[in-house]
């Protein structure tokens, strides 16, 4: 399929967006691909999507977003997206703590549906909320330590740290993929250039657990 | 601290400024000659028409709907010729409650709403709660924080995670209350849910909602399946790109159109779809995809998401898109792939919901109350 110049990357990666209902993924997602936010935003129904190309090390790297709904029973339809996702962002909200006790039952999810060395990053979103935070920065970096995620605290609504969290999971990513292309000594695999999901994760599943982030 | 947010969650917030709004009370988009300024230009003659066509209906359905359900049976292919060019949209809150079978179930219980709101609590409390200000936010009706909107809608979710604790509260389940909300009183919205929900007249739809959401997961593969045979090309398209429709058709099918597509046709939609049943949704899911065909069969993965859920404003005329909805022909084939998908289910728990959905479609409204008792009653 012959791509047009601004469609070009290096790379395509697909990403989930997770976490209880209400925390800010289609903020995060909008802030990231549109720089928008939206102040009377709807509750997603079902799932949504959005992309946007950026550059890791000198790579162009094309991120397919999808963003789910939060609600539990809507799991029945969005756990078919974790498949072929190589990261996921799971976020609560630093002024809910259910959002955060949370956190333990999306990762059991992950493990349940996703790819087994998918990379997981924990968001603390609504940092602008100063006052009402109910969330500690240290709890749930401990926590992040603990599971071996990579952890950041955002505000999609003044546009801190969204880029910074989309670049580090990217950049993750990034180096597990082409650490794999280097030992399994074909160049980087076809199927990343050009396909529409990525089989990479799948692929591998015998290669033991990578500690991409505890390091 | 505590305290002083709790008040604060109770009081309403201040009356949204005046700002311009469509003639549904959404607060407009800044894309300056829209339809409305055309509407203000209508000619008398296309006035006195409308006049024409509410003082048909008023004789239809008779004094405050007395007159209804005789003419329904003595002239039924009438109704429904007259659903489907849209329903005066002052008669249409009536007309809803009427063809629902919701009226009925109004008139059979009377008291067990309030009984539902005032004195029952609901696990799903918290829940309905964070959805509200993201139910329709830009209406009007329901933009002011702790207002009328917000409450009522609050009061009609709640009552039904009550009356139905299976189904509790489900995300879209806001939308259909809130359109439903904008037509008709608390009690009357209540009652019309639990009419499509439990399936006064048609198919139950509380399959939505249930855990699982088995009657998602049958609607998509049903729609699927309907693409492929009716617009083969597109069909052969989708497979090739990896396009499936829970990627862009859940919330037709979980809010009825009401979600994201414009108000006029999300209410000619629902005119149809309370008289007819789902089938519309079927028709006007594939309408839409035939009508932007040519255009679809082109875009690569991305650009054919981006356009399935943005479609273009000219295909979204309820007058262009209706008719050719109507005109494909789906109810004897939506049967048998609904038979098929409930072979291939098979056994297990996808059976039973099936079995206990006929249970309910041979029940007539009267039995309703039954199958669901009220403890409180």
């Amino acid at each position: 399929m012959a791509r047009r110049p601004d469609e070009e990357y290096d790379y395509l990666f697909k990403v989930v967006l997770i976490g209880d209902s209400g925390v800010g993924k289609s903020n995060l997602l909008s802030r990231f691909t549109r720089n928008e936010f939206c102040l009377e935003s709807k509750s997603t129904i079902g799932v949504e999507f959005a992309t946007r190309t950026v550059q890791v090390e000198g790579k162009i790297i094309k991120a397919q977003i999808w963003d789910t709904a939060g609600q539990e029973r809507y799991r029945a339809i969005t756990s078919a997206y974790y498949r072929g996702a190589l990261g996921a962002l799971l976020v609560y909200d630093v002024t809910k703590p259910t959002t955060f006790e949370n956190v333990s039952r999306w990762l059991k999810e992950l493990r349940d549906h996703a790819d087994s060395n998918i990379v997981i990053m924990l968001i603390g979103n609504k940092t602008d909320l100063k006052h009402l935070r109910a969330v500690a920065t240290e709890d749930a970096q401990g926590y992040a330590e603990k599971e071996g995620l990579s952890f950041i605290e955002t505000s999609a609504l003044e546009a801190i740290n969204v880029e910074k969290a989309f670049q580090t999971i990217l950049g993750e990513i990034y180096r597990i993929i082409s650490k794999k292309s280097l030992s399994s000594e074909d160049p980087a695999p076809a199927g990343i250039k050009e396909g529409k999901t990525i089989a990479i994760a799948a692929a591998d599943t015998n290669v033991k657990k990578p500690c991409c982030s505890s390091s | 601290m505590e305290r002083r947010r709790a008040i604060d969650e109770f009081e309403p917030g201040p009356v949204p400024s005046p700002k311009a709004l469509d003639r549904f009370g959404f607060v407009k988009q800044e894309c300056g000659n829209s339809t409305d300024g055309l509407n203000l230009c209508r000619s008398s003659s296309e006035h006195e028409r409308e006049e024409r066509r509410v003082r048909k209906w008023r004789k239809m359905i008779g004094v405050g709907g007395s007159d209804w359900k005789h003419y329904v049976r003595r002239k039924p292919h009438v109704v429904k010729r007259r659903i489907r060019k849209g329903i005066p949209d002052c008669l249409r809150g009536l007309v809803w409650q009427l063809i629902s079978g919701s009226r009925d179930l109004l008139l059979m219980n009377p008291g067990v709403y309030e009984q539902l709101v005032i004195y029952e609590t609901s696990s799903s409390e918290l829940d309905i709660i964070r959805d509200i200000s993201r139910t329709f936010p830009t209406h009007v009706f329901f933009q002011q924080r702790h207002g009328p909107g917000q409450r009522s809608l609050y009061n009609v979710l709640k009552a039904y995670s009550v009356y139905d604790r299976d189904v509790g509260y489900v995300q879209g389940m806001g939308f259909l209350a809130g359109l439903l909300l904008l037509y008709m009183s608390e009690e009357d919205a209540f009652w019309l849910m639990v009419a499509l929900l439990k399936g006064a007249i048609h198919e139950p739809m509380e399959g939505l909602y249930q855990v699982g959401l088995p009657l998602v997961q049958q609607y998509l593969s049903m729609f699927e399946q309907l693409v492929k045979e009716y617009l083969p090309k597109l069909g052969e398209h989708f497979t090739q790109e990896m396009v499936n429709p829970s990627m862009y058709a859940s919330q037709w099918f979980i809010t009825v159109f009401s979600y994201s597509f414009p108000f006029p046709l999300a209410l000619r939609i629902w005119d149809v779809f309370l008289y007819e049943g789902v089938q519309i949704v079927f028709q006007v899911g594939l309408a839409l995809l035939r009508y932007c065909h040519d255009d679809l069969v082109k875009l690569p993965f991305e650009k054919l998401i981006h356009a399935l859920r943005n479609f273009p404003e000219d295909a979204m005329n309820p007058d262009t898109l209706l008719p050719m909805a109507f005109s494909i022909k789906v109810t004897r084939r939506l049967e048998e792939l609904k038979q098929e998908y409930d072979n291939r289910i098979g056994s297990g728990r996808g059976q039973a919901a099936t079995n206990n959905n006929h249970k309910l479609i041979t029940t007539k409204i009267s039995r309703l109350p039954v199958v669901n008792p009220l403890k409180l009653l």
